[in-house]
């Protein structure tokens, strides 16, 4: 496999360790959140799928990551790289402790412990903005780019991360209890989808600059493409509030095929996300060869 | 109510007036890169735009016959996650060129050269 092969795979990887980790998140910001005052509405199984997705995922990222920072050769390469990323790198003792946080989130959440699961999680989710550019970056911009990494991670495993669980929930609990459900969940996916814009605009200012490169690099393509996929989700996300939810019980047939599909465009996002964090921003374009 | 559109004018145009670099590329080094210096260097100190991994960083620094003059990987700079130094040896008066390969906190992978000359 050739380079961009192994950047494709890379970013496949960490796409998915996000969406797994997002989904495991948000079932428990769900159950501890909404879902409350239904215990009985068991969503553990769905808990732990998420969870064992990070975890694939998260594997295979550390070893391609291991593997990008040796230029490893062979596999021994890779092997011997190992416990140097483990220990010795951010992304290895960040990445595992992540992964550790979230099996004590699914431990607690297993036992029946929503709010402190959640919480546990919530500090996975967010301590991946450290992966990122703003985490790398000193000064007023790293801090910045850092803030609003913290804020879209957020947003975005709440919101995304809470799709499964709610298409479950939705599937499962009575007709009375659909409508309510349905309508708390709007303001907070509001809530979510304002905190993507704003953090996504700071983005593009700070790592694209100008709006040609949408059009002329790699990253600006993955960018559109992310665009796109979440003009599709908002399109989605505004037919569940406007048309669906106050129909309710009736509509419960095309709201499940809505969300299934919001669940779809929402991997789609973060796969897309997982490649262009792989990308090399056009604002820094021309510091290469320095 | 305008407090929060104004705020967020202000900071985003706060935002436009810094680069970005996101990639670690290199800021500064001592020597500096195209310095003619009186005495060799005991170590060459490289200074990025981002936090390293350290133990995945390399550099090579050449004597003018091209024979590394590293004596060592590259040292992590205690108190300073951006810097990296490299112990060097030289004896002879020349160009020296230090060819480095970086690896930042956020992964990426990025590299470049520049050169030095040691006249007495």
């Amino acid at each position: 496999m050739d380079v961009t092969g192994w950047v494709l795979l890379r970013a496949f990887c960490r796409g998915l360790h996000l969406a797994g980790f997002f989904s495991a998140f948000g079932t428990m910001f769900l159950s501890a959140t909404l879902l409350h005052k239904r215990g009985a509405l068991r969503l553990r199984r769905l808990a732990w799928a998420g969870f064992a997705v990070a975890c694939l995922g998260g594997a295979g990222w550390f070893l391609l990551q291991a593997a990008d920072f040796a230029a490893a050769q062979s596999i021994s390469d890779v092997i011997g790289a190992l416990p140097i990323v483990a220990g010795q790198t951010r992304f290895g003792t960040l990445l595992l402790t992540r992964m550790g946080l979230l099996l004590l989130a699914m431990l607690l959440f297993q036992r029946g412990w929503p709010r402190s699961a959640a919480l546990i999680a919530f500090g996975g989710v967010v301590a991946e903005a450290w992966l990122g550019h703003g985490g790398a970056m000193t000064g007023f911009v790293g801090t910045m780019l850092l803030f609003c990494a913290v804020l879209h991670i957020a947003a975005a495993a709440i919101w995304l991360g809470a799709l499964p669980a709610l298409y479950v929930a939705l599937k499962r609990l009575p007709e009375d209890a659909l409508l309510p459900l349905a309508q708390s969940f709007s303001p907070l996916g509001m809530a979510c989808v304002g905190t993507l814009l704003v953090t996504a605009m700071f983005q593009f200012i700070l790592l694209i600059t100008y709006p040609q490169a949408l059009f002329t690099t790699a990253y600006g393509a993955v960018a559109l493409t992310k665009l796109v996929l979440f003009a599709a989700l908002i399109a989605l996300a505004v037919l569940n509030r406007f048309r669906f939810t106050p129909s309710l019980p009736a509509s419960r047939p095309a709201l499940l095929r809505n969300i299934g599909a919001e669940a779809v465009l929402g991997l789609a996002v973060l796969l897309a996300a997982g490649l262009i964090l792989q990308l090399e921003p056009p604002a820094m374009a021309d510091m290469a060869g320095m | 109510m305008r407090v929060l559109p104004l705020s967020l004018a202000v900071l985003l145009g706060t935002a436009c007036g810094f680069p970005a670099f996101a990639h670690a590329f290199l800021k500064q080094a001592n020597p500096a890169p195209g310095s003619r210096i009186t005495s060799p260097p005991a170590a060459v100190l490289l200074t990025y735009t981002e936090g390293l991994e350290v133990p995945f960083c390399k550099v090579t620094v050449k004597s003018p016959s091209g024979i590394a003059v590293q004596t060592a990987k590259p040292q992590p700079v205690s108190g300073h996650a951006d810097e990296l130094s490299v112990p060097v040896h030289i004896t002879a008066p020349g160009k020296y060129t230090v060819i480095w390969h970086a690896v930042s906190v956020d992964t990426h992978r990025t590299q470049g050269h520049f050169s030095f000359t040691v006249s007495p």
